[in-house]
């Protein structure tokens, strides 16, 4: 039943990861620029997960390819064309490039990760239960 | 009478199997859960009732063999998802779940939060029970060892 744990807590760690990223996506929603000033917008950042690697110490290949891990994170590097020509880093044609963010979709990515997040808890917390339960077998 | 005759006796060797099960199945349970967000996942579950039935079928060979003192023997059939190991130990096997009435979403990924959570509760109670009756065994075998009446 340790097994079980790590599995839940591999949920929650790749479902904080995924929130962490969200959190990221709404705070740099209107970051044009980079670190040294030129309109490069921010990339929307996503995170994909694959099965396997929650149950450490698991001996058999079934073992340990139950649990998720965060496979990659991607960057999506397309942008928001604005029309802003009083913007110093307006383009020539008086565009300025954003990132391509939805506040409101990320908002609702939010929601859905911080879901996740919760039935893994209950999960854990289930595990627990057992745990405590067996524990009272012997004692 | 020896302490391995008594731990084997009556319904512990029964209920502590289905311990077993259930504590293999929540680990399957948790895994579909921590992969809620994965694209292309494909839920995994050992089905209670064909192990209910393995477990019926083994209760039945040690009542008619006679040997009411031995551990049970749980048959190792395909399909089934449980194997039984040489030292009386569970191993189950992730077999794909039946698919559920839920709608496959754009990531090609099934998930039923709903259903995951009803099998949750459904197992934590199953084990809940067992532990519970296989604890009621223990408490009478240690007063009976205590000689206490």
């Amino acid at each position: 039943m340790y097994g079980a744990l790590e599995i839940s807590t591999s949920g929650m760690i790749a479902q904080r990861t995924r929130l962490e990223a969200y959190t990221a996506n709404i705070a740099n929603a209107a970051t044009f620029t980079d670190a040294l000033g030129r309109n490069i917008p921010y990339a929307r950042r996503e995170v994909y997960f694959a099965p396997g690697g929650g149950a450490a110490g698991a001996k058999t290949e079934g073992g340990r390819a139950l649990g998720v891990r965060v496979a990659a994170i991607g960057q999506d590097h397309t942008f928001q064309p604005r029309y802003e020509p009083s913007n110093p880093l307006a383009d020539e044609k008086g565009y300025v490039k954003y990132p391509n963010i939805n506040t409101v979709f990320e908002q609702m990515n939010a929601y859905d990760a911080m879901r996740a997040y919760e039935a893994n808890l209950a999960a854990a917390e289930a595990t627990k239960a057992m745990m405590a339960q067996a524990l009272r077998l012997i004692a | 009478m020896r302490i391995g005759d008594l731990s084997n006796d009556g319904a512990m060797p029964a209920l502590e199997a289905m311990v077993r099960f259930a504590g293999g199945r929540q680990r399957l349970i948790a895994h579909n859960i921590s992969n809620i967000s994965t694209p292309n996942f494909q839920q995994v579950d050992a089905d209670p009732a064909e192990f209910q039935q393995s477990l019926g079928r083994a209760v039945d060979r040690r009542r008619k063999s006679g040997t009411a003192g031995s551990g049970l023997s749980i048959e190792n059939r395909a399909g089934t998802g449980v194997r039984q190991n040489a030292d009386g130990s569970l191993t189950l096997d992730a077999l794909a779940k039946k698919p559920s009435r839920n709608i496959l979403f754009h990531d090609r990924n099934n998930r039923g939060i709903e259903e995951l959570m009803s099998d949750q509760a459904e197992n934590l109670a199953a084990f809940r029970v067992a532990s519970d009756l296989l604890r009621s065994r223990h408490d009478l075998l240690r007063m009976a060892i205590g000689e206490r009446v």
